[in-house]
């Protein structure tokens, strides 16, 4: 640190130098739009009207009434708790079977788990819409299970299910980059003693392997947590909301108020309210799960 | 201290990751820039054009640039071409802007208009216009073509804040083919005018073993926009009716369950998702796919408009096939407008920007509406290069395909009410999710009437 400046002009032109250009532009594009979005949800703004009215808390009052925020508030709330925990479980063990255990074509599989997540959301959308509401139903038509015989995407519960299967099957193999990244700095010495020591099986796993990974859990957790809380392209292409509005999450749900209802004013007081939910939610997660950390 | 600053860049990574969504102006912003570097470019091929040459023939305004915001993404290559012809002729650049795949047409226009980069001219919804006219629309009202489609206009505080840009109609497409061959006799479509006869020939076709002979698309904005939208522009055929009958819904001087077309059209919905060819899984109609059961003669009906021809066209139809409206019939009274006459409005309406562009910006975006009304090339391109119906009585250009045929003829015939769609700009997606319901099962009349109701009830 020190070596940076040692009077406090030297210190000054360093921040200018490196600093300075990455915060103007972060302040330019987030933090000026963001105080300037947080002062339109005082305001009765529909988007285009020259003139905005302030209203006062006006737009938070119809936040709270807006029973549809709230439906997709918690369905969002259930589609992010199971995205998170299947994604993290299947990111997991892909890479416990894959940094190790699995020797053979480690690389292809490696590969494969990963390619899912170099597609788009959009396409990655309209790719399993097609699979639900076409390849699954024509296979199911002619070998008669019933289960596939109908589009997935036509009765809510299943569709809801579609977006997090799609989910885990585009995040799985991102997060299993990360983790085997944490694998393969698990310390051999460790690990060796150990064994020695009479570790074996789940109890290796348990208390020797899981608390050393905990930094890799505490990036991937935050990671599909704030993913899962804004989904919106696979939302969109995949079921789009439907069948009637029931898998609508709430980010779509803000755009619609937005953009499609024009009540500006109240989409941008729910995406601040979003905001707040999701800063405290991934905050207290990156904390508690920093306490969790050990050094090896 | 490296524990903290671990911390720190955690704590700023949430932020910087979570506000992306909640500063929706973040996306505004390269938005819009993007927009005006457009408009720098076009500015400087302008001048380098006006330098290079411009014909004294051409028109006065030879030179000036003019930009297009188009939201009508299947037209978008032929209008450049269109564009360029214009351009030839008259010596005005104009550039068309496309809205891209997704975009909210009304969004574009409105970050375009709060970055101060408003576009010229603006082809959108009837709607929009609605929202937009009072504050950024020129007034067209003494403009000559209005004249020639004086009934297709749409007026705001009496002022007309918009050209007409095209008409689209909707009814009930039948296939000819498919009912003929099915029947073994001649199929006269205006033998369609009721409720009774329409079940009449549906219970025909499936004797004749036509199971399901009426495709019906889940799509909501199909359902909530098009399909519901008939009790509105039923209510006597003009968009003031329509205007009037949510008023009434509004302030709850009508109840949607009391209302006669509202039964009425639930009791022509019964019929149709009686005969569904999607019937077993109605919400997992697929609409790249309705078209093709008409096609292939599986089926004989499918409620939609005349922009559904190109699918049909993907389809395999012909332009030289038979296709076309009956009415989405109504009750049982033959002589009724609904029973007699099949929607036609204008769809899409051209808005002059009257606040951010010069006043020889807005005289050639004048032009060129003139243009299109008058000149042979404009008249041309707008129904053969652009495949549009024109609201325009002087343009007898006869479109290609059989669906816009079919209402040019019904307009001609005065077969035709027009009822511009003036429902609030959810609507469709609120509506649409109820008409979901209702046709999956999942509520029946009376829960549906509630639930539009509620929704009438909670516009201000």
């Amino acid at each position: 640190m020190n070596s940076l400046g040692r009077t406090t002009g030297d210190k000054i032109k360093s921040f200018l130098m490196f600093a300075l250009p990455g915060t103007f532009v972060f302040v330019c594009v987030v933090i000026i739009p963001f105080l300037y979005g947080f002062y339109l949800t005082f305001t009765d703004w529909n988007g285009v009207a020259a003139v905005k009215n302030l209203v006062g808390f006006d737009n938070y009052k119809a936040l709270a009434q807006d029973k549809d925020f709230w439906n997709s508030m918690g369905l969002t709330l259930k589609y992010v708790v199971l995205s998170v925990i299947l994604v993290n479980a299947f990111g997991f063990l892909f890479a416990y079977f894959l940094s190790g255990r699995i020797k053979k074509g480690q690389n292809v599989f490696r590969a494969g788990f990963f390619t899912p997540n170099l597609i788009g959301g959009v396409v990655l959308g309209f790719i399993w819409q097609f699979v639900f509401s076409q390849l699954l139903v024509k296979f199911g038509k002619s070998l008669g299970i019933a289960i596939f015989s109908k589009s997935w995407l036509s009765d809510p519960t299943k569709a809801f299910w579609a977006l997090v299967i799609v989910t885990v099957w585009q995040l799985s193999g991102y997060m299993m980059l990360i983790y085997i990244a944490g694998f393969t700095g698990l310390s051999e010495d460790v690990l060796e003693a150990a064994s020695i020591d009479g570790a074996y099986g789940w109890s290796k796993m348990r208390h020797i392997v899981l608390p050393l990974m905990v930094p890799s859990f505490v990036i991937c957790i935050f990671l599909t947590l704030s993913r899962a809380f804004m989904v919106y392209d696979i939302n969109l292409t995949l079921t789009g909301g439907e069948p009637y509005g029931s898998t609508r999450l709430v980010a779509m749900h803000v755009y619609e108020k937005a953009f499609t209802a024009r009540q500006y004013g109240i989409g941008q007081a729910e995406a601040v309210f979003l905001f707040f939910v999701v800063a405290i939610i991934s905050g207290l997660q990156v904390y508690i799960g920093k306490k969790q950390e050990v050094e090896a | 201290m490296k524990k903290n600053l671990n911390r720190m860049a955690a704590l700023l990574m949430t932020v910087a990751c979570v506000s992306s969504l909640a500063a929706c102006g973040s996306s505004t912003t390269t938005e819009t820039t993007k927009a005006a570097d457009t408009t720098a470019a076009a500015d400087t091929t302008a001048a380098g054009t006006e330098a290079a040459a411009a014909p004294a023939e051409k028109s006065e305004l030879a030179g000036q640039s003019i930009t297009l915001l188009n939201s009508k993404g299947e037209i978008q290559t032929a209008l450049e071409e269109l564009a360029a012809t214009f351009t030839d002729e008259t010596g005005i650049n104009l550039e068309v802007l496309a809205c891209g795949t997704g975009e909210v047409p009304y969004t574009k226009v409105t970050s375009m208009y709060s970055s101060g980069t408003a576009p010229t001219m603006s082809i959108l919804d009837t709607t929009d216009v609605i929202a937009l006219a009072g504050e950024y629309g020129l007034d067209l009202s003494s403009q000559d073509w209005i004249k020639y489609c004086d009934n297709m206009t749409t007026k705001i505080d009496g002022k007309v804040y918009s050209f007409p840009f095209c008409v689209e109609g909707r009814g009930i497409i039948y296939s000819k083919k498919s009912i003929e061959d099915a029947l073994g006799k001649t199929f006269d479509p205006a033998s369609i005018n009721s409720l009774d006869s329409f079940k009449a020939v549906c219970e025909e076709l499936r004797a004749a073993g036509m199971e399901n002979p009426v495709v019906l698309s889940k799509e909501d904005w199909s359902l909530g926009a098009h399909q519901l939208g008939y009790i509105y522009d039923t209510y006597d055929g003009t968009t003031a009716g329509a205007d009037k009958i949510m008023a009434a819904l509004k302030d709850g001087s009508q109840k949607v369950e009391d209302y006669d077309r509202f039964n009425q059209f639930m009791d022509t919905m019964d019929v149709i998702l009686d005969y569904n060819y999607n019937k077993e899984d109605p919400l997992g109609a697929i609409y790249d796919e309705d078209p093709m059961h008409l096609v292939e003669g599986e089926a004989a009906f499918w409620p939609n408009g005349n922009w559904a021809w190109p699918n049909l066209e993907t389809a395999g139809a012909e332009t030289s096939d038979d296709y076309g409206f009956i009415p989405f019939v109504l009750g049982n009274d033959s002589s009724d407008l609904a029973n007699t006459s099949m929607q036609a409005s204008p769809t899409k309406q051209l808005m002059v920007d009257a606040k951010q562009s010069t006043e020889e910006q807005q005289k050639a975006a004048l032009e060129f509406i003139n243009w299109l009304v008058n000149s042979e090339s404009g008249q041309k391109g707008l129904v053969e290069k652009l495949a549009l119906i024109p609201a325009c009585s002087n343009n007898t250009v006869a479109p290609k395909d059989p669906l816009s045929r079919d209402i040019v003829a019904k307009m001609t015939s005065g077969n035709t009410y027009s009822s511009s769609f003036v429902a609030p700009s959810d609507h469709w997606s609120v509506v649409g999710a109820v008409m979901q319901k209702y046709v999956a099962g999942q509520t029946d009349r009376a829960g549906a009437a509630s639930e539009i109701d509620a929704y009438w009830q909670a516009q201000k």
